[in-house]
């Protein structure tokens, strides 16, 4: 049961660049465990996919990147988080500054009550950015990266409310954009959505990848195999089993990996 | 702004809005600190027991007469006669409004119980001096318009939006399966509200009682306007009918007259500590109460 | 079960009756209370709107106009005093406080506030404001007087508004990088603006009520000078004229005393309405 290096052969470590990197991850909400020694690297510049049978250790992991679960008190965090090799939760380090390199995009997307340009000129705004021009800049390249530009350039005005669930989930990801993060997280960024929207999404993230670090929480195995290079595979708080996704999908070392993705369970 | 600019500005902003958390508890004690400060000066021309039990009130007399027992059971005639009246017409009410009266009906005495609220306590007075008084005093046939019970009448229905609405959230908090419950075993919904939902709500009600009583002793320009002013101690049940002073009356009536740093002055305050320490009383207590009950209720 | 027989036995009386004569009862009560509140509307509306002239609203010598410009500008006053602490206050119990003792003591402390005698009130005032900090009986001292009298009030409103804002639109702040002042800066104060306004106008309208705290450190009667022209002058005020006028029964008619009345259940009537019409207004136009 978690002893570093015990499972070093179900936990594979990615080739090339690392991001993000893991060690002896522990969380607790009070009393109650809700991760267990996970210790995994993140490459560079790819998707990597988090999947699992449903309760909070996937999202709860993602949470952990980029320091949200501070915000529920109770919560406590042991062991390391490195981005790019320096720990996130050492006590220097500036928490705003860190989530605007490591940003996030919720399961429901949650526009602010404001203009689809206000939504968008928020983040750049926080951090000191207040020309016009300069904004006018930001705001369209962030929704053409989005694919929401064309959609939305004629009413950047308007509420970010009137969008459809698909349209306002791609504002999200605009918004973080923005910010100029270096890792995206996404939790469950399609489980809101239809089809159609889905795939838009998907077809994104395969653009944004070669541009960003893309850790991608998702319940759906198929979404996950398509767009993943890398999956990690979450049970009760732990993480069993790490690799290729195409490994995990049709290979798996752990039985518990390979009932997951036969459909046995979850 | 650079970073560290705005860190500054920002832990300086925070600081602020603690300072403003704290500001309550900081005024509550300042509060007491003010009353004690310019209440204790009149120990020095009386003690404790002449002072609680002392039987007459004349201050401007040489030597200062300062007895409270008049103005305490004036205060505490006139507000028990107001909650006689109030908790259990507020609770009928609350009942009412929650569990018996149709939309039309709720819709009417809601906002009528609220806009009861919003009528000053000096307007009360006036309505009780000009109206009320005069037309009880006619009714009972008594010598003076002005007395105890008439500040219980007025205190009860300026207490009763507060007992209505305290009660009613205590009513509604009472789960619904419980009544259903009830009426599943054939009771009728009469006996369900008397029975299961009041006894439930016990503790709200109980609060809202609580809270009532420290709004009506507390309570300053209707009983001025209205009680009589005479400090006499009142007795029995005609002690209603007659005129007595409170406490809060006797503050608001005098203090205008007072010179600063007097024995009079000093009672005045210490009238005003024991009004401080009543009310602080009775507000913890409530506050328990519910606290209580809604650990127990889960 | 024993027998049905009919024996006559002395009834008590059934469930069904006794339901009948305790809902009679409710209803009584409910009477009880809806027909004194019509009746006072009714009477301070027909004799007192019979009563009002022009000219007496208009008057700086025996008219209302020195009071009612004495209690619009303490109350205003009231306000600017009381806003910024009392949403400084709601903001940090709401966004700031960690869970714990420190909390719970601070809310006891404001349910004990809003529960002091309002006279009480005015004797700290008479002491702090007037005497130890020497403004004397003035607009200042009666304005900070009531502001203490309404920070409960603008607290718990001001909580209430800012619990609304969901807590998603936090979080969605926080993960762009915001940090935690800057999150209540830009997206919880401006979407609790309505609720904490409307708790602000509620508050005005119970301080233009208020007489006892008032009566020591800021109303006078037939000042010389009528209208303040610096917060450290003595001001008159509605309240405490009707007071006066009802109490001091030589040379002022009746009409004059039930106009003063009416003038001010209206102005607070008033006051109130518009509150309420706000709070409907702007929970309609909200959408998140």
């Amino acid at each position: 049961m978690g002893l570093p290096g015990m499972d070093s052969e179900l936990i594979v470590k990615p080739e090339g660049e690392v991001k993000i990197e893991t060690s002896g991850l522990g969380l607790f909400y009070g009393e109650f465990q809700a991760l267990r020694d996970v210790s995994v690297t993140i490459a560079a510049r790819q998707i990597t996919a988090l999947i699992g049978p449903s309760g909070c250790s996937k999202t709860s992991f993602l949470r952990c990147l980029n320091r949200m679960n501070d915000l529920i008190s109770g919560a406590r965090v042991v062991g390391e988080v490195l981005l790019d090799g320096r720990d996130i939760y050492h006590e220097a380090t500036d928490v705003a500054v860190l989530r605007k390199r490591v940003g996030m995009v919720f399961q429901t997307p949650n526009p602010f009550p404001m203009s689809i340009y206000d939504n968008v000129a928020y983040g750049p705004r926080l951090h000191g950015r207040c020309s016009r021009s300069e904004l006018d800049e930001i705001v369209e390249k962030s929704l053409r990266a989005a694919a929401l530009w064309e959609e939305a350039k004629d009413k950047l005005r308007k509420s970010a409310l009137d969008l459809s669930g698909g349209q306002q989930q791609r504002l999200s990801i605009a918004r973080v954009l923005a910010v100029e993060p270096e890792v995206l997280l996404m939790d469950e960024p399609c489980s809101a959505l239809d089809p159609t929207a889905t795939f838009r999404i998907e077809e994104l993230m395969i653009e944004l990848m070669t541009r960003y670090t893309i850790v991608i929480v998702t319940h759906n195995m198929y979404q996950a195999s398509r767009v993943s290079h890398y999956a990690g595979f979450f049970l009760l708080g732990e993480l069993v089993e790490y690799g290729p996704t195409e490994q995990i999908f049709e290979n798996p070392k752990d039985q518990r990996t390979d009932d997951y993705v036969r459909g046995r369970f979850g | 702004m650079n970073t560290g600019a705005r860190r500054v500005r920002e832990w300086l902003i925070e600081r602020a809005i603690q300072a403003a958390g704290a500001m309550a508890i900081v005024f509550v004690l300042a509060i007491f600190a003010f009353l004690l400060r310019d209440a204790l000066p009149v120990f020095r021309e009386t003690t404790v027991r002449e002072l609680a039990a002392g039987r007459t009130w004349l201050p401007t007399a040489e030597p200062p007469k300062l007895g409270l027992l008049p103005l305490l059971l004036g205060s505490l005639y006139v507000t028990i006669g107001a909650l006689l009246i109030s908790v259990p017409l507020g609770v009928a009410c609350a009942a009412f409004i929650s569990e018996v009266a149709p939309r039309w009906m709720r819709e009417t005495l809601k906002p009528a119980v609220e806009v009861l609220a919003t009528i000053p306590s000096v307007v009360f007075g006036f309505l009780g001096l000009l109206l009320v008084g005069p037309w009880l005093a006619e009714l009972l046939d008594l010598d003076v318009p002005l007395f105890a019970g008439l500040g219980s009448l007025m205190l009860a229905f300026m207490a009763m939006p507060m007992i209505v609405s305290l009660s009613e959230d205590a009513i509604r908090a009472v789960p619904m399966t419980l009544r259903e419950n009830s009426l599943a075993l054939g009771a009728t919904q009469w006996q369900t509200i008397w029975r299961v939902v009041l006894p439930a709500g016990r503790s709200g009600i109980i609060a809202a009682a609580l809270l009532g009583m420290g709004r009506a002793i507390g309570e300053t320009m209707t009983v001025l306007m209205v009680t009589g002013n005479a400090a006499v101690i009142p007795l029995g049940l005609q002690g209603f009918l007659r005129p007595v002073r409170t406490m809060t009356a006797t503050i608001a009536a005098e203090m205008g007259e007072t010179a600063y740093n007097t024995p009079h002055y000093h009672a005045l305050f210490a009238i005003g500590l024991l009004l401080f320490i009543i009310t602080f009383a009775a507000n913890t207590i409530a506050d328990v109460v519910v606290r209580r009950s809604s650990r127990t209720s889960r | 079960m024993k027998g049905t027989q009919s024996m006559h036995r002395p009834q008590k009386l059934g469930p069904r009756a006794t339901q009948a004569a305790a809902f009679a009862a409710l209803w009584a009560a409910a009477a009880l209370v809806l027909l004194p509140v019509a009746a006072i509307l009714g009477v301070m509306f027909v004799r007192g709107g019979r009563a009002i002239s022009w000219e007496m609203l208009s008057s700086a010598e025996d008219g209302l106009l020195p009071a009612i410009v004495g209690t619009v500008t303490l109350v205003a006053l009231t306000a600017v005093i009381a806003a910024p602490l009392g949403i400084a206050a709601a903001v940090y119990l709401r966004e700031y406080a960690p869970r714990g003792p420190l909390v719970r003591l601070i809310r006891l402390a404001i349910v004990n506030l809003a529960g002091v005698p309002s006279v009480v009130y005015g004797l700290f005032g008479l002491a702090v404001f007037v005497t130890l900090l020497g403004f004397g009986r003035c607009l200042l001292a009666g304005a900070c007087t009531l502001a203490l009298l309404a920070l409960p009030l603008v607290i718990t409103a001001s909580e209430e508004a800012l619990r609304q804002v969901p807590e998603r639109l936090r979080a969605a702040s926080f993960a762009l990088g915001a940090t935690r002042w800057q999150t209540v800066r830009r997206i919880v104060l401006p979407n609790a603006l309505p609720g904490i306004i409307t708790g602000l106008i509620l508050s005005v309208g119970r301080a233009a009520g208020e007489t006892a705290p008032i009566l020591f450190t800021a109303a006078f009667i037939a000042l010389t000078k009528p209208f303040p022209s610096s917060v450290l002058d003595p001001i008159e005020a509605l309240p405490f004229r009707l007071y006066y006028m009802a109490t001091e029964a030589h040379g002022i008619t009746e009409d004059a005393k039930w106009a003063t009345a009416a003038v001010l259940v209206g102005l607070v009537l008033t006051i109130n309405l518009v509150a309420v019409i706000t709070r409907a207004r702007l929970r309609g136009a909200r959408r998140w």
